[in-house]
């Protein structure tokens, strides 16, 4: 049965806007001012002779020819002495992690000549795997930000002037020796090293305490197991051995603990294939659309204050002490039953900081027996350690302490208002901080040192009891930047460099492994995995512990003693102290919330904003809203309306859609007495009554291009009685008049034709389990013949495939939108950024993107038992859908290189061309810009270069490229695209050829999975696959051989070596028919 | 423009030059016995033929200084076996030396360490450029075209200005002797467009000469770029041959040394690029050798010093090293995608086939044109090797079927895709 549900892309396209149809209509939506670029009026209405023609040929001619007879001297410069591991032109991987206080990965570098230029997953790590997020792709560029400091800074007034590292180290040296009281300030810290480093700082100065802060925090979870489990603790949860998962206001897929890790076990869990037709389900309750929430099999709209009721509710309907559902009490039952039913193998997560809605969350996995078996309490997350109630205590006490250290934290940017953070550290008369930019701390202190970046450091992290992986640097650094750690060594009167410092703590280690007995041998093997398992002996830390404990001087220091160990010894020093069950279920049943209940939450993009001078991220759309370059107010329509927010005041006119985008209404929130303004968002699937705000955006520090992105939603976030952090809280809105603002979203952008099942495919589990093809008909067309397969009418002869027939298959299954595709793909291809203004006209560069698709219930097999069959009533249901809840899929669309291309046959300088191998080939120095063959393109997925990127002025600040620094992330074996010429996806032919030349030297044949493209390396959940459709073992092979296969627009016959498989959904409603 | 001309200019009349001199001495070298030669291959990058000591001692004179016998034999296969039988000798001179073994040549054989060492005995000499000893082919003095025509104008300039003001004078005399009042000169632009008017037909012909030069010339440059290739006339690329900072004979070192191109451009058989070698490779020679026969290697030989920051009275590197700048001869534009490894290694091309005869060239000259129809023209010319590697069997049985005893070519495999150079 094919399937009748209508797919929209956004409010806009659901309406059939006038615009937006028009819009689609083009490849090239704005309007192209050709008249302008002519010239003005006059100009246009001049006689131009035929004369005056032939002397301006003439001149170019002449210009031309003189130009092309000196030809440019080009000069080779050698290596003096070339080092031993570099061949120019072959790249070298070294070993790595990424850790920033938000996202853990451990990583492979890819260097060329010396230069990082690509992050790529560890295989061996048994987080993140091979895949990485999307800011772990990005935090490359980092390192060539040429806004970095580059020297030690110190203030002397209100100026800062450049030092050299002898001269702040001596100036601070008389401030810590005078001091009475250090506070560090530092994000959460999982490198023994550095937690040595500390340590032996405050051996040597009494007085110190170190607080972590984490900008997300997670002290609710650690708080609830406290309570629970009788210990201060994250532990580490499985999502691949749960057949049933509940998440409650929880974006695990974004933005979860070591941001990776849960996307990937997901993602596992929701593949199935003929031989395997199980998968797990999934229930979503949250307020606003989350990328998890888009994946969730069945999804209830609910305002964050009923969370804590959702939660007891659960708790009720899985046998525990819990209260009968009152809230979405169908769904909570429902998941309740599913999670009873699931036997142990079930999982609740909850994204609440609230320590009592945590503590039931516990209750429910106790209840439901997942400790043990999807939560494992024995191998610990040590990521994210912030104790927000240490922190509240520091700044109450913060008479006490006359110097405060920061290392990776800005809390002036990221604490909330009702913490007073700002106003507390202007009575501390020395402030240090390792920030590489003047940041919003930074710039309030008296010494800033930069640190290196990650990659020009060493360094190790523990993020799992007993998991290691080692940091080492892949250039040296390109400032005059110091590693931290070797600051507090030497302040503590050692002086080793980081290096040595680091090896001497994992020789300690080398007693965990038996494998190398020498501890040269033991070390050179971690390096080069970069990570490394062994338990703890926790030998050489009892020692440093006894220490510490010896020494403790305020009530803030014993309780920070412990730090020490932490890393090592394998827990978490946390002072929020605990919460019973029942002021738990008290605390919950007096919640209240407000008309307005905001959602704080932390993009797929931009994370908690310390990337935000990122251009790749800032540019990369949101999964959910497409929204580029900005923060927004997520709202619900029927809000908004009330509101009175774009021109809805009248009763039949529902929601005027007209160039939305273009013009959206601005409203004041104001939330714990901060107020931010910031255009409003219509977003489907958003509960009535709730609002979101992103955090990290409003940045300050970087350069006049990235700073002010946006507004700053931190200080919104509220504080409990108990100290920690609440990300949700009333919000009172008034609607500012007369002002719009024009965002940059790329949700209706590129649409292709069509709506229904010609371009994308669904199906439920229940269906499937009986027909392989279940949602996916094979696709017919009337001939002269008859009804024929598609496949078997064309105009066109086959191409010959003598040697390979490269084919991708995307998994729409285990595909969660998260884009970190996009962002790798961007990387890998030299993408340009076109910032802002840019994408408002439609012309972002991207190669690939990813199409998010909204629908409705109701199809045609709902209409019959509705008994609306063929009514036009019908109709309007189908393209109706309720706003509270649409389903979603992802779609990602790249160059599908299709067999019988249109693009090739209109290309007048035969500039696309088709390859034997199956691609379709963008030759740029031949093409000469007609965009004819982006006109003919029915997946949309050509894209011009408008402007020269990299040397435009418009574009600076905003492409790597045009910075002498920023340049040399560039792919060399890219082309940068010049003005003028047409680009597109290549399947990532670089690596293809690269691929092939191997097997020949090796004279092999090529090993499927060998060659991988950009965007297939960076999935977290494996959900694309390249290979070779002509080797009939290839993985790719038996994906086209699936039932499940569907190309899109097949109708149009373009014969696409790209394909998807149907998306298979684990509904089980009536309503399910897709 | 100027500038590249005269390095053309220049380098062309060093290379000549040099050419002359090396044929010059290099052709007694055939006269000597087999020593030189492997003293050159083996031994120079740690000794010299003179009393000078570098890495290890100078050899001149050794065969009175070393034990007789079997012991040359032994030490030179494998002295740290001869050290471990505790020889006194041996000892001795690996003290003097500070301790450094000398690198084992088990392969030579007894007559071939004989050769050496009475080569090296007898020293080596160091020719100087000791004035002429034969004729010297001198280079034609090349003038560059632009100064000429620089010169003929300014000389036309001065010549037609002069005559101007002769006629204004000489007029302005005559109506003076008429009693005419003298005449204003008319302005220059004035005059010279008064000339036009009265000369259509020889600025007509002028106009049509300089545009049928600029045809001429664009059509050059445009075959230069790869518009039209298919042939392409020496004027170009082809010959290119700017100078270079350090003038490097590839004829002395390729040649008369018969030093593998590989040895230099090491990442040949490993990478897309053949690479530039850097300065430290000429240093595992040109530590000992600091001066040879060549006039004028001395100081070429010493660039490199300053380049690596060598200090050969001190035998270390003391200086701050200055890299080398060499002038890129075979230049591809950014666009292509060209891959040494995937021709010397899968395809087995000859470095000739492309760089043209290097062992015959001081300072490298651009020989082939390198355009894309020249490429495209070998490709289609190029029988593809596919026997032996198993990446192409089924390819091979494919196109045998398809082809049936025609040559299978590279572009009839796809080598003449678009995509497989541009991307």
């Amino acid at each position: 049965m094919a399937n009748q549900t209508k797919y929209w892309k956004g409010l806009a396209h659901l309406n059939n806007d006038t615009a937006v149809a028009e819009k689609n209509g083009k490849e090239f939506a704005e309007y192209i001012p050709v008249e302008e670029f002519v010239g003005d009026k006059s100009t246009l209405e001049a006689n131009t002779s035929r004369r005056d023609f032939l002397k301006f040929l003439g001149f170019s001619t002449v210009a031309a020819t003189l130009a092309a007879c000196e030809a440019p001297v080009t000069k080779a410069v050698p290596y003096v002495n070339r080092p031993e591991e570099i061949t120019p032109g072959v790249a070298n991987w070294y070993a790595s992690t990424f850790f920033d206080g938000h996202d853990y990965a451990s990583i492979l570098v890819k260097t060329r000549e010396g230069r990082p230029i690509k992050i790529e997953g560890n295989s061996l790590s048994k987080l993140n795997g091979s895949g990485t997020n999307a800011r772990t792709q990005a935090s490359v560029l980092s390192l060539y930000d040429s806004t970095r400091l580059r020297n030690p800074k110190m203030k002397a007034g209100n100026a800062w002037s450049d030092k050299t590292w002898d001269e702040v180290d001596g100036a601070i040296a008389e401030k810590l020796n005078a001091s009475k009281g250090i506070a560090i300030i530092s994000s959460t810290i999982i490198s023994p090293s550095t937690m040595r480093a500390i340590g032996d700082f405050k051996n040597k100065y009494k007085n110190v305490q170190h607080v972590m802060y984490d900008a997300i925090s997670y002290a609710g979870v650690i708080k609830a197991h406290a309570s629970s489990h009788g210990k201060a603790m994250i532990p580490t949860y499985n999502f691949d051995k749960a057949d049933v998962i509940v998440g409650i206001g929880c974006d695990f897929l974004g933005n979860w603990l070591t941001g990776g890790e849960a996307e990937r076990q997901y993602g596992m869990t929701r593949k199935v294939s003929a031989d395997k037709k199980t998968m797990s389900k999934h229930y979503q309750f949250e307020s606003q659309l989350s990328l998890t929430g888009a994946n969730a099999d069945e999804r209830t709209p609910v305002k964050p204050s009923q969370y804590g009721a959702i939660a007891l509710g659960l708790l009720h309907e899985v046998g525990g002490e819990g209260v009968a559902p009152t809230v979405a009490a169908d769904a909570v039952k429902k998941a309740g039953a599913a999670l009873k039913a699931a036997n142990g193998k079930a999982l609740v997560v909850c994204g609440s900081n609230d320590p009592a809605i945590q503590l039931i969350v516990n209750a429910i996995n106790k209840a439901t027996g997942a400790y043990g078996s999807t939560i494992n309490t024995s191998i610990e997350d040590f990521t994210h350690q912030g104790d927000d109630a240490a922190m509240k205590k520091l700044v109450e006490n913060i008479s006490s302490v006359d110097t405060v250290i920061f290392y990776n934290a800005n809390p002036v940017y990221t604490a909330p208002k009702a913490l007073g953070f700002e106003a507390a550290l202007k009575g501390v008369s020395t402030k240090i901080s390792f920030a590489s930019h003047v940041d919003e701390t930074a710039a309030l202190c008296d010494f800033i040192l930069p640190d290196h970046n990650y990659l020009e450091a060493w360094g190790d992290h523990m993020p799992r009891t007993g998991q290691y992986s080692l940091q080492q640097p892949a250039i040296r650094p390109l400032f005059s930047t110091r590693h931290a750690q070797e600051s507090f060594i030497k302040w503590s009167g050692g002086s080793k460099d980081y290096l040595s410092y680091v090896k001497e703590t994992w020789s300690g280690m080398q007693s965990m492994q038996s494998n190398f007995g020498d501890f040269n041998a033991f070390w050179i093997n971690v390096v080069r995995d970069g990570v490394f398992e062994g338990m703890p002996a926790a030998a050489p830390v009892a020692e440093e512990k006894k220490v510490v404990k010896e020494e403790p001087k305020t009530d803030s220091a014993k309780a920070d003693a412990a730090p020490v160990a932490t890393a090592t010894a394998g827990s978490i020093v946390f002072i929020g102290g605990t919460i019973s069950m029942d002021e738990a279920k008290s605390q919950i049943a007096a919640t209240k919330g407000g008309k307005y209940e905001v959602n704080i939450y932390t993009k797929t993009s931009m994370g908690s904003g310390n990337q935000a001078n990122n251009p790749w991220l800032q540019e990369m759309p949101d999964p959910i809203s497409k929204i580029t370059w900005d923060n927004y107010v997520t709202m619900h329509p029927l809000d908004a309306k009330e509101m009175s927010l774009f021109g809805m005041e009248d009763e039949t006119m529902m929601v005027r859609f007209d160039q939305m985008e273009d013009n959206l209404d601005m409203v004041n929130v104001t939330v714990n007495g901060h107020t931010v303004k910031l255009p409003v968002w219509i977003q489907p699937g958003q509960a009535k009554g709730t609002i979101g705000i992103a955090l990290g955006y409003g940045r300050k520090g970087f350069n006049e291009y990235v700073d002010n992105i946006g507004a700053n939603m931190y200080p919104a976030i509220g504080m409990s009685a108990g100290g920690t952090m609440v990300y949700s809280g009333d919000a009172a809105m008034t609607k500012v008049e007369g002002e719009t603002y024009r965002i940059a979203a790329t949700q209706t952008h590129h649409t292709m034709m069509g709506r229904n099942d010609d371009i994308l495919r669904e199906t439920t589990l229940a269906a499937y389990k009986t027909d392989d093809r279940a949602g996916n008909p094979l696709n017919t067309m009337h001939t002269y013949k008859g009804e024929q397969l598609t496949e078997e009418v064309s105009l066109w002869n086959d191409f010959e495939r003598p040697n390979h027939k490269w084919g991708m298959a995307i998994d729409l299954n285990s595909c969660l939108g998260c884009g970190s595709c996009v962002v790798a793909c961007t990387i890998e291809n030299n993408v340009p950024v076109v910032g802002r203004d840019e994408i408002r006209k439609s012309r972002e560069m991207h190669w690939l993107r990813i199409d998010r698709y909204y629908s409705s219930d109701t199809v045609k097999e709902v209409a019959e038992t509705t008994g609306e069959m063929g009514t036009m009533e019908m109709y309007r249901h189908m393209e109706s859908p309720t706003f509270d809840n649409p389903k979603v899929a992802f779609q990602p669309i790249m160059c599908q290189h299709c067999n019988h291309a249109g693009c090739e046959t209109v290309c007048p300088v035969i500039a696309t061309t088709h390859s034997n191998e199956g691609l379709n080939q963008m030759t740029y120095n031949r093409c000469v810009g007609t965009r004819y063959c982006a006109n003919n393109c029915p997946y949309k997925v050509r894209r011009f270069n408008w402007f020269n990127y990299v040397e435009y002025h418009r574009f600076k600040g905003l492409n790597p490229a045009q910075d002498d620094i920023g340049r040399m992330v560039l792919n060399p074996d890219v082309t940068v695209r010049a003005r003028g010429v047409m680009e597109k996806c290549s399947m990532c032919s670089q690596r293809i050829q690269a691929g092939k030349l191997d097997a020949k030297k090796a004279g092999t044949k090529i090993v499927d999975g060998a060659i991988k493209t950009a965007c297939q390396q960076a999935c977290p959940t494996d959900a694309i696959i390249f290979g070779d459709l002509l080797d009939v073992n290839s993985q790719v092979s038996k994906m086209e051989q699936d039932g499940r296969k569907f190309e899109v627009l097949e109708n149009v016959g373009s014969r696409p070596s790209v394909f998807y498989m149907t998306k298979v959904w684990n509904r089980d409603d009536a309503n399910a028919t897709i | 423009m100027t500038s590249l001309w005269q390095n053309v200019r220049s380098s062309r009349l060093v290379v000549v030059l040099s050419l002359a001199f090396t044929i010059l001495f290099s052709t007694n070298s055939f006269a000597q016995p087999d020593g030189k030669k492997l003293f050159k291959a083996n031994c120079s990058s740690c000794h010299t033929a003179t009393d000078k000591k570098i890495t290890g001692p100078g050899l001149k004179g050794v065969l009175d200084r070393i034990p007789s016998g079997d012991w040359k034999y032994n030490w030179v296969r494998n002295s740290a076996e001869v050290i471990k039988s505790g020889d006194a000798y041996a000892a001795k001179i690996l003290a003097e030396n500070g301790g450094a073994a000398m690198t084992a040549f088990p392969r030579l054989s007894n007559e071939e360490i004989d050769a050496i060492l009475d080569w090296a005995h007898k020293g080596d000499v160091i020719v100087g450029p000791t004035g002429p000893t034969g004729p010297v082919e001198q280079a034609e003095e090349e003038t560059n075209p632009w100064f000429l025509i620089a010169i003929i104008i300014g000389i036309l300039l001065i010549l037609i200005t002069t005559l101007r003001y002769a006629r204004i004078h000489m007029q302005n005399a005559v109506r003076e002797k008429e009693g005419l009042s003298e005449e204003p000169a008319a302005p220059f632009m004035e005059a010279s467009r008064t000339w036009v008017n009265n000369n259509k037909k020889l600025v007509a012909l002028l106009g049509v000469l300089f545009f049928g030069w600029l045809v001429v010339k664009g059509w050059y440059a445009a075959k230069g770029v790869g518009v039209y290739a298919e042939e392409v006339k020496p004027g170009k690329w082809e010959g290119y041959h700017p100078s270079q900072p350090i003038n490097f004979s590839h004829k002395i070192h390729a040649n008369d040394n018969a030093i593998q191109c590989q040895y230099c451009h090491s990442t040949v058989e490993k990478s897309k690029t053949a690479s530039i070698p850097s300065a430290m490779i000429c240093m595992n020679c040109h530590k000992g050798i600091q001066e040879t026969a060549t006039p004028g290697s001395k100081e070429e030989i010493a660039k490199i010093y300053t380049a690596t920051g060598f200090d050969p009275a001190t035998n270390a590197y003391t200086n701050t090293p200055v890299p080398l700048q060499w002038n890129k001869v075979h230049v591809l534009p950014d666009h292509v995608f060209f891959s040494h490894q995937q021709h010397v290694v899968v395809g087995a091309v000859a470095c000739e086939t492309c760089h043209g005869d290097v062992k015959a060239m001081g300072t490298v000259e651009q020989q082939r044109p390198l355009t894309m129809g020249w490429c495209v023209d070998c490709h289609r010319n190029t029988p593809l090797k596919m026997e032996g590697n198993g990446y192409y069997t089924e390819l091979h049985e494919k196109m045998k079927e398809k082809y049936k005893g025609q040559p299978i070519t590279v572009a009839m495999a796809g080598g003449i895709e678009c995509g497989r150079c541009h991307y």
